[in-house]
């Protein structure tokens, strides 16, 4: 697993749920301002990760997950080896 | 019904206890519907029911804990299995009769939300005599967008059409007036988009007091409002039931004249009894979920089976994803969009 394949997971999984195309989701992109996401997003997105890497995500720490590459670098972090 | 759907039934939450719930199992049961249930095997006595097979499960979700995290740590819970059965195809829906919210939580993970749905909404057919009024959202989202509102219509339409057998299903959005200007402002912006919306029969605004009256079909509203305005509905059937049965036994005279009208008095009150209709329905998810109505007796346990069993059978799920489609009323189209 690297950060690209993170990332492609992060944002296949966004491209198919909220409907954007793909292109328009970098490591930058913001769920709420630039996807117009809201919690329950949020949440599925999490819950894709901990079933997809076995990471485990805790209320505090989901809430501060706002970008995609947010989300790339926590799976990268907590991913068990 | 030999060979009918198989219902995911959560064994515990029941507040009238296991013997009401094992009741419930078993007249669905005998209506051929088939039933996994997911509690523990010792207090709902279910060994040897056909039709029934008990999935011994001992962890359950509260009402007085967090739904949410709740439903995300307890992977075991009875909720969470039920769910996760319906997602991995043993069976075709689930029922719980459990906390609203841990329901609500475990069936949006667990079966997804359909593709473009925004968020799903929580419905009810209201007791409403003679009627079949379908309103939502009674609890789900507390707060909502106008894009929220005009998806809901599609919903509400879809079932009610689907499910209870109204044809072209007129649709309407609660506000304080039947003016299109009248209300909230996301509640003027979701009448603009659902007066172009095609697909759906929408017939503007409609007033808390057109709800009994039956003035629409489907009516949407936010689930703060929708919440309060179902059990106010409630409590006001129950009070005036009350109230007539009171005044029957006021004198000899009277009780003559309420004796005479026992039959009529009786339908009307199975009528609006709420474990008639089963409990509600999380529309906009990918599989079927009901909701038990909290102080259900078997009856009322029965029926949200029932009611499961045949959301299966007429493919709810399907005609719901359909409509949207052809409306234009998914996430990704363009009149869907904000500020549309």
């Amino acid at each position: 697993m690297n950060r690209d394949e993170v990332f492609e997971l992060v944002r296949g999984h966004l491209a198919e749920e909220l409907e954007v195309e793909p292109a328009r989701i970098s490591e930058r992109t913001n769920f709420k301002q630039d996807l117009d996401a809201d919690s329950l997003d949020l949440y599925e997105l999490v819950m894709e990760l901990e079933d997809r890497y076995g990471v485990s995500v805790s209320e505090q720490q989901a809430a501060q997950i706002e970008t995609v590459g947010d989300a790339v670098a926590f799976v990268m972090e907590h991913a068990p080896a | 019904m030999a060979g009918g759907p198989t219902v995911a039934l959560d064994g515990f939450g029941a507040e009238r206890g296991f013997e009401a719930l094992a009741g419930g199992a078993r007249m669905a049961a005998a209506d051929g519907i088939r039933l996994r249930v997911f509690g523990p095997a010792d207090r709902l006595g279910l060994a040897r029911v056909d039709g029934i097979e008990v999935v011994p499960t001992a962890e359950w979700i509260g009402n007085d804990e967090d739904a949410v995290p709740a439903v995300r740590g307890k992977k075991q819970a009875s909720v969470v299995r039920a769910a996760r059965a319906v997602a991995e195809g043993e069976a075709e829906a689930m029922v719980s009769p459990g906390s609203t919210g841990a329901t609500m939580a475990a069936a949006t993970f667990g079966l997804r939300r359909l593709k473009g749905v925004r968020r799903p909404a929580l419905a009810v057919q209201l007791p409403v005599p003679g009627r079949r009024v379908l309103f939502l959202d009674v609890g789900a989202n507390v707060e909502v967008r106008a894009q929220h509102l005009v998806q809901f219509g599609f919903l509400g339409a879809a079932f009610s059409e689907a499910v209870l057998g109204v044809e072209r299903p007129r649709v309407g959005l609660l506000s304080v007036g039947e003016e299109a200007g009248k209300g909230r402002e996301g509640v003027g912006a979701a009448h603009a988009l659902l007066g172009a919306a095609a697909g759906i029969d929408f017939i503007g605004n409609v007033e808390g007091g057109d709800l009994p009256a039956g003035a629409a079909d489907v009516v949407v509203t936010d689930g703060f409002t929708g919440n309060v305005a179902l059990k106010l509905m409630e409590g006001t059937a129950k009070a005036v039931t009350g109230a007539i049965r009171d005044a029957a036994r006021s004198n000899p005279l009277a009780g003559l004249g309420g004796l005479l009208m026992r039959p009529a008095l009786g339908g009307l009150r199975r009528e609006l009894h709420p474990d008639t209709t089963g409990g509600a329905i999380l529309l906009g998810l990918r599989g079927i979920a009901v909701v038990g109505h909290g102080s259900a007796g078997a009856e009322g346990i029965a029926n949200a089976v029932r009611l499961a069993a045949r959301c299966v059978e007429v493919d709810a799920v399907g005609r719901t994803a359909a409509l949207l489609e052809r409306g234009g009323a998914t996430r990704g189209a363009p009149a869907a969009e904000p500020g549309a």
